[in-house]
């Protein structure tokens, strides 16, 4: 691997570096293994199947449609995310690697590259998703442009504000639901945003400056910033 | 000692003051104006020691007290009780006023979240063994549930119009009756002095239940060394 343009000139790694080696690291532990994927992707492909299997694609009228579709959108993605994004920082507990990885890498360094990871995970979920939601549910939407931006900021806030509370409840007993119980609170101003900003989109209700898509990505900036200052307190408690 | 006998009697006073000496306000069906003597007190209890919690957390995590952390979760013990005790009297002044108990006001749904924070907090303390961890964790999760707080500023009256009394119960605007301004600033004195008495009953326990703790914990530590 070329990772020499990464390096400083006295030959010590940079944050990006180690972050971008763990993100390539899990990328390929998760190529070989495909746990995270495989769990994740089933159970949105589960819960779309049901809720397009038990309402059908004309049964909710149009002047209903653009916010009851937003809001089992939204339900899908965000259960689906919680279902698997915990995974992250589980695994390193699970393998014993934990106490490797601190000293290879800055705690900083260790919390972008599980964010990049997480975010991966949920680029590829709502590449997915999303799509056929559209054509299963026949989800008819006035401003691709809205819907598409509300979408990708709104993924962003989900890998953001669960990133930490996934690296906390990898130390805790009863971890998948504490990881749902826990991110759920601190997810739903996000949830509310993205709901009304897809509704807008799929009505046709253009606000000058997109206030849905400001709100998720100040929401997503927020909660990494306070990441980044708060990550490294639960990292050197993980210490056995 | 003497501070809890003139409580009790300031408190007597508020409650008998708040239904005998107060007019009920103009525009409100019935009596139910009468709320605002107990319910915005409780609701400003809940928001302060929602504070107090999140300062003593970040006072925690830079100085690394047990009583900063003691302080942290008993504040947010009182603040989910008075959040309760503020949702419940809410809601009956909402059967009354609105006509149902419950109708996913603005109102409403802020506090629900609060709930649900406070609940995934004491959720968080009680699966975390280590208890130097769990201080940790729960101060950053408070942080954390702190920070996203502001957001629902923007987002939720978005939803709907609030029906939640404003205008004509808010002690800043001119509109308020004096008697009633006497009575509701008294009850929140009464509440806040009651929140610091319970408070402080609380610290104390928690700091007797410190005392014991570290003893108890290097046998039990012992013994699973033993066994591994």
């Amino acid at each position: 691997m070329k990772s020499g343009r990464w390096i400083t000139e006295t030959g010590s790694s940079t944050y990006l570096s180690e972050a971008v080696a763990i993100w390539l690291r899990d990328l390929r532990g998760e190529f070989r293994t495909r746990y995270a994927v495989n769990s994740i992707l089933m159970f949105a492909v589960t819960t779309l199947i049901a809720v397009s299997f038990s309402i059908g694609s004309f049964r909710i009228g149009d002047d209903e449609q653009p916010f009851l579709y937003a809001v089992l959108l939204w339900i899908i993605l965000v259960f689906s995310a919680l279902s698997g994004l915990s995974r992250s920082f589980v695994k390193e507990e699970e393998a014993g690697t934990m106490d490797v990885l601190k000293l290879s890498a800055r705690p900083q360094a260790v919390f972008l590259g599980k964010l990049f990871f997480n975010l991966t995970l949920l680029g590829a979920l709502e590449l997915i998703i999303v799509p056929s939601f559209i054509l299963l549910m026949n989800y008819e939407i006035k401003l691709p442009g809205l819907f598409t931006a509300m979408v990708v900021s709104g993924g962003i806030g989900l890998g953001g504000g669960t990133t930490i509370v996934a690296a906390m409840i990898a130390q805790a007993s009863a971890r998948g639901a504490l990881f749902s119980v826990l991110s759920f609170p601190l997810l739903l101003p996000l949830m509310i945003t993205a709901i009304k900003g897809c509704e807008k989109s799929a009505v046709g209700t253009n606000n000058p400056g997109w206030p849905e898509v400001r709100i998720a990505v100040a929401y997503s900036i927020v909660m990494i910033v306070m990441s980044l200052f708060l990550f490294p307190l639960i990292w050197e408690e993980s210490m056995q | 000692m003497i501070a809890k006998v003139l409580l009790t009697i300031w408190m007597t006073a508020i409650i008998v003051a708040a239904f005998l000496y107060a007019d009920a306000a103009v525009g409100f069906p019935g009596e139910t104006s009468r709320i605002l003597f107990f319910h915005v007190p409780q609701a400003w209890v809940a928001t302060l020691s929602f504070l107090l919690s999140m300062i003593a957390s970040c006072i925690y995590l830079a100085r690394r007290r047990v009583t900063a952390d003691n302080l942290a979760l008993s504040a947010a013990e009182l603040g989910l009780l008075f959040c309760l005790l503020a949702t419940a009297s809410g809601s009956i002044f909402a059967k009354a006023a609105w006509g149902s108990f419950w109708n996913w006001d603005p109102r409403q749904t802020s506090i629900v979240i609060l709930l649900m924070i406070y609940g995934a907090y004491f959720a968080l303390r009680s699966a975390v063994g280590d208890p130097e961890k769990r201080r940790v964790f729960a101060a950053v999760y408070s942080i954390l549930a702190f920070v996203t707080v502001p957001f629902l500023v923007f987002v939720v009256p978005r939803i709907t119009a609030s029906l939640h009394p404003e205008d004509t119960m808010n002690p800043a605007k001119p509109g308020m009756d004096p008697k009633t301004l006497k009575v509701f600033l008294g009850s929140l004195l009464a509440y806040t002095g009651l929140f610091i008495w319970i408070l402080r009953l609380r610290l104390r326990l928690l700091n007797l239940e410190g005392m014991q703790e570290p003893e108890f914990l290097v046998t039990e530590k012992m013994d699973l060394e033993g066994e591994e």
